[in-house]
This record gives structure tokens, C-alpha cells and sequence, in this order.
């Protein structure tokens, strides 16, 4: 109730002449309105902000600002000793590198064929469309654990495995993680435009193909964006396939690397704590929950920095995707 | 127009959207059908890795009963991860709600607060997540700070408060889990005409009654593909304990192939149950809302 409170006091008072006299006491309850609408929007962000704040201050972190009782959040001198320690341990670079060409190689391989997919299914009537629309929604509500075994035995038998393989052909085939997901935005997208442009197209003499890729494709751009960047994101972020198929250190991701990092952090804890005889509360010795805090911010750098440029194109293309409707 | 194959208008329509989609068909055969289908075939048999290969001997429903009657580890783990979900996503749907109304407004800075409130789906999932997790520091300190328990427990009886501020804690996850769904319902409150807003406060409806009369029916459809995306996300995210069960104690450890296809396809049916009970729920509003502009 008080959210659409808000949202009438947010909205300019119109001036019916009869009220005019409710103008003043109208205004002040218009900044008060606003002033708490700030306040919850304001705190609910802190929220959202936390973990980063969280990341970065610990991961800055001396040993001695550790110990520090009267530190919380900023350290009393800044130090990147963590990031290096880390960066030893993730095997940064090639980690890195091995993260781009999964993630962005992906990414671009799903957005040309689930566009293609998706204007098939929402430029055309065909017999049988509406099983095949059906399987794409089963596809994507299906998890991909539950078929792994021999998903990754089909793998194994190609001689794919320690290889790219395994992401590259589902993703050329409009599949890879949640690519039915990315085949449903784009069909939706398609779906709003007008027929217009493609009749006009077929009566200039443009075939099926010309006219996708000359006049639908080139509209299709937020749709792509947003793809792209949920594509991006998630295989940045996932450790599941990768941890399937990419099974030797030298093709480990950043996000891998970071898991593995962390295990050895909580074996040598554990060594520590039995040693010493003493038992964290976490579980974790506090120099190494900086370090792997360190680790963690150099995993979620380079798409962060992704995000902060793409972000504003980013919101506005999800609205005009129309991904909501249906 | 040339027409080489000498088909009609329909039946170069049919091959032309054929033809769009046989991508998509190949590969679903390849990695959904296919694996699907030997996993349903894996999950009555034993699996063993020997020389030449998997050896499959039948053993008919013997793994579906190992997993409801032997296995100590299974069940409670299916328990847990459906309390989680039943608790968690009308939480999400709630939260999720609420911000797309606060972040749909004509305010200064909606763009930079949209960025931060999806902020979470970039950084706080995956391995970060776990990370975050295990460092505790995925609970809001007001929380955990304090002596809140101490001050609330002479107000409420002891156990109730207990799990009162357990769900207080998951409330941040919660919050993190849902930036896909904000972006989703801004999206379809985008769509919503402003005029129905005018004409019903021209008939004298307050904010309350039009946000119950318009704006919930109306963003119906997108409240059902939220709660799909949550429950699914609920039970396939990173730090899903079933999922991890089945995929690193059966597959990796154990090799226990056909036992961990059993447990795959007992989850499934498991996910499938619950869609299949949100869809009837949402079937009838769902068809109200059709054939709306």
C-alpha cells in the first residue's frame, strides 16, 4: 500500500482549481513522500551494494588491520599484498584468459543461433510448431544436471572432453546453458515487429535468409544485448560444465581457479586450526578469508567492468525486448 | 519468382520456418533427447566401468528404491531444498514486486538504482556466492548484531523466534536472488497503459483498489514466468545441496552411474510436480488475462 502511496506522491500533483488550497500542505507531504521513497530505495540498495563492500574492504586488508578491533571497514593502510597472494594462486592470467573465450565465445555463438532459432519460431506456421515450442520450454525448465551422466559419457566417447567442444557445438546449435532461455527472449522480441518490413522485403525479391539477416537481425539489437550479456554472465559465473568437461588446471576459469583456491585455503586452515588447537568460528583463518576476498574481486572484475558499460543500454533493453510478455 | 523445388506458397513457408529451426532440432536430439534417454536407461540398470566400457546389468526399479529406502543422505536433502524453495520464492516474488514498483517511478537516478539493484546477478552467484556464504557474509549484520535474540525473547516464545530470525537471515539471499525477476516485472509494467490509471482515478479509485484492479491483473503473466524462473532457479542455482549430491558423490566419487540417473530423474519428476502445480494455479488468471491490447 505504501509503495503505490509513494508512487502518487512521486507523480507532479495535477492542480484541480477546487483544491487549490491544499497546494501548500499537498507539497509538504509530496517531500515528505519523496524523502521516505529515497530512504527505502536508498537502503534497499545498501543491500545490494553489501557483498561488494564487503569484497573489496576485505580484500584490502593487512594482517594487522585484521586483529584490529576499532577496524571494520576501511583499513588503516591500504594494501594489495592479497591481491597478489591471489593472483599466485588463481593462476590469473590464463585463468582469465580461459574465462574470455569461454564466456564471450559462447556468447556470441548463442546470439546468432538463438536469434536464428527464434525467428524461425516467431516469423513462421509450420505443423508440428507447437511441440517443437513446447520442447523448447521443457529444455529450458529440464535441469541439465539431472541428464549429466550421459551427457558427459557422450562427450567422453567423441573425445571432447579437455576440450572447448563441449560449450562451443550446443551453443552453435542454440543450446549450452540456457539457451532455450535466450531462443524464448528472442522469439518474444520477434513477435512485437511489425509484418510490414518483411513483406516488403519479399516483394523487393529478398529470400528467407536475406531477410533475416538484412532487415530483421539489425532490429534485433536489444535483444542482443541482453543476451549477450546474460550469456556472458552466467558462464562467467558457472563452475558446473566446466568443472565436466575442462578437467586439467591448464584449462581451469577464473571461476574454477577461485573454487579451487578456496579449497586449498580450507585444507591449510584446517591444518592450521589442528595445530594450534584453536577452531575459527568460520572455519577460515582471517588473513586467508582476505585473501581469498581478493581472489573473488579479480574473478568478478572484468565482468563488473563489463557491467558498469553496458548496464544503462542494458536495463532499457530488457524493457524493449519485451522478455515479460506472454 | 523462382521456385526450384516446385513447391506451393505453404509448402515453401513450412520448409523455409523448418529450415530456421532444424538447427535448434539437431541439437535438441543430440543433447537433450539422446542423453535424456540414456540416463532413463542408465537409472535401471547397474553401471559398472570396466575395460570395455560402461557395463550395464538390469536391475529394474532397484535403484528408486535404494534412493526412498537405504540412501540416509537423499530424502533429507529433498527436504530441505523444498522447504528452501516453498519459503524462498513467494519471498522472491514479493520482494521483487515491491521493487519494480519502487524502481517504475518517474524518480531521479532510476537507471543508476536499476543497475545496483541487479547487482547481485553479476557478482553474487556461482563460486562468489559460495565464497560469500562460507565467510558469512551473506547475512545483513542488524541481524546477527546486537542482542536482538536476547531483547525479542521475552516477547516470543523461544523456537518460534529461532526460525524467525533464520528466514530474517535468508532475506538477503532472497534479496540477491531476485534481480532477474525485478527486470522482469519492470518490463511488464512498462506495458501498461497510463490512461487506465487516469480513467480510474477519474472514477474515484484510490492507489490501492488500482494497483489491485489493474496493475496485479495485468502483470499476471509476468508474475507466472517469475515464479517458473524462481522455482528453477531455485533448484538448479550453485548452492543447491541436491544438485551437488548427485553430481559429485555419485558421479565423481562413487561412480555410481545408474544410481545418480535414478536420483536425477526421481528430482525431475520431483521439479516437474511442482510446475505442473503452478500452472494449474495460474491456468485460470492466466486465461482471464488473454486477449487483452
Amino acid at each position: 500500500m505504501t509503495t503505490m502511496k509513494m508512487r502518487s506522491l512521486s507523480e507532479i500533483s495535477i492542480k484541480s482549481n477546487a483544491v487549490l488550497k491544499h497546494t501548500a500542505a499537498k507539497r509538504a507531504r509530496n517531500i515528505i513522500g519523496m524523502a521516505f521513497y529515497y530512504f527505502v530505495l536508498l537502503s534497499l540498495s545498501f543491500v545490494f551494494v553489501y557483498p561488494l563492500l564487503y569484497i573489496i574492504s576485505k580484500s584490502l586488508m593487512r594482517p594487522e588491520d585484521v586483529a584490529d578491533a576499532t577496524i571494520r571497514w576501511i583499513p588503516k593502510m591500504f594494501s594489495l599484498g592479497n591481491y597478489k597472494v591471489a593472483a599466485e594462486y588463481l593462476n590469473y592470467w590464463p585463468s582469465l584468459l580461459n574465462s574470455v573465450i569461454i564466456s564471450f565465445g559462447s556468447a556470441a555463438l548463442q546470439i546468432i543461433s538463438c536469434s536464428l532459432i527464434g525467428y524461425g519460431f516467431a516469423r513462421y506456421r509450420f505443423p508440428g510448431q507447437t511441440f517443437w515450442l513446447a520442447m523448447v520450454v521443457f529444455t529450458f525448465l529440464v535441469p541439465p544436471q539431472t541428464f549429466v551422466v550421459p551427457l558427459f559419457s557422450f562427450f567422453l566417447d567423441l573425445n571432447w572432453v579437455n576440450t572447448h567442444l563441449p560449450f562451443v557445438v550446443p551453443a552453435v546449435m542454440g543450446h549450452g546453458l540456457k539457451g532455450a532461455l535466450f531462443v524464448l527472449i528472442f522469439i518474444q522480441f520477434y513477435r512485437q515487429l511489425p509484418n510490414v518490413l518483411e513483406e516488403a522485403a519479399r516483394i523487393d525479391g529478398a529470400g528467407a535468409f536475406r531477410t533475416y539477416w538484412g532487415i530483421m537481425l539489425p532490429l534485433a539489437k536489444p535483444a542482443m544485448l541482453v543476451v549477450f550479456l546474460f550469456s556472458v554472465v552466467w558462464h562467467w559465473n558457472d563452475t558446473f560444465e566446466p568443472n565436466l568437461y575442462l578437467l586439467v588446471p591448464e584449462y581451469f576459469n577464473l571461476s574454477q581457479s577461485m573454487a579451487f583456491f578456496n579449497g586449498i585455503a580450507d585444507v591449510s586452515s584446517m591444518q592450521a586450526a589442528s595445530s594450534t588447537g584453536a577452531s575459527s568460528a568460520i572455519g577460515q583463518a582471517p588473513t586467508l578469508q582476505n585473501q581469498i576476498m581478493a581472489g573473488v574481486m579479480l574473478t568478478i572484475l572484468p565482468i563488473l567492468l563489463l557491467y558498469l558499460f553496458t548496464q544503462r543500454y542494458f536495463v532499457e533493453s530488457v524493457e524493449r525486448t519485451g522478455i515479460a510478455g506472454e | 519468382m523462382k521456385n526450384k523445388l516446385g513447391l506451393s506458397m505453404r509448402g515453401r513457408h513450412i520448409l523455409e520456418g523448418y529450415s530456421f529451426i532444424s538447427l535448434w532440432i539437431a541439437g535438441f536430439l543430440l543433447f537433450m533427447a539422446y542423453p535424456l534417454g540414456r540416463s532413463l536407461y542408465f537409472s535401471f540398470n547397474n553401471m559398472e566401468n570396466s575395460k570395455n566400457g560402461l557395463q550395464a546389468t538390469y536391475v529394474g526399479m532397484l535403484n528408486y528404491r535404494t534412493a526412498f529406502s537405504t540412501d540416509i543422505d537423499f530424502l533429507p536433502l529433498l527436504k530441505t531444498t523444498m522447504t528452501t524453495m516453498l519459503t524462498q520464492v513467494p519471498l522472491i516474488l514479493i520482494f521483487a514486486m515491491f521493487s519494480a514498483l519502487l524502481l517504475n517511478g518517474k524518480i531521479k537516478g532510476r537507471t543508476i538504482f536499476r543497475g545496483i539493484f541487479f547487482l547481485p546477478v553479476i557478482i553474487a552467484s556461482g563460486a562468489v556466492l559460495k565464497e560469500l556464504l562460507q565467510q558469512g557474509a551473506a547475512q545483513l549484520p542488524i541481524f546477527s548484531q546486537g542482542d536482538l535474540e536476547e531483547k525479542l525473547s521475552g516477547l516470543i516464545p523461544g523456537n518460534v523466534l529461532e526460525q524467525l530470525l533464520d528466514y530474517a537471515d535468508s532475506l538477503t539471499l532472497v534479496m540477491w536472488d531476485s534481480g532477474v525477476q525485478i527486470l522482469i516485472f519492470i518490463a511488464g509494467l512498462q506495458t501498461i497503459s497510463p490512461q487506465l490509471y487516469e480513467a480510474a482515478k477519474m472514477d474515484g479509485a484510490t492507489k490501492w483498489e488500482s494497483f489491485w484492479k489493474i496493475t496485479f491483473p495485468m502483470i499476471t503473466p509476468m508474475l507466472f514466468v517469475n515464479t517458473l524462473y524462481s522455482i528453477v532457479n531455485m533448484f538448479t542455482k550453485a548452492d543447491n545441496k541436491v544438485m551437488d549430491y548427485i553430481v559429485t558423490q555419485q558421479v565423481f566419487q562413487k561412480n555410481n552411474f545408474g544410481y545418480a540417473s535414478a536420483l536425477g530423474w526421481i528430482y525431475f519428476c520431483l521439479i516437474a510436480l511442482v510446475l505442473a502445480i503452478v500452472f494449474v494455479i495460474f491456468r485460470r488468471s492466466l486465461s482471464a488475462t488473454e486477449g487483452r491490447g
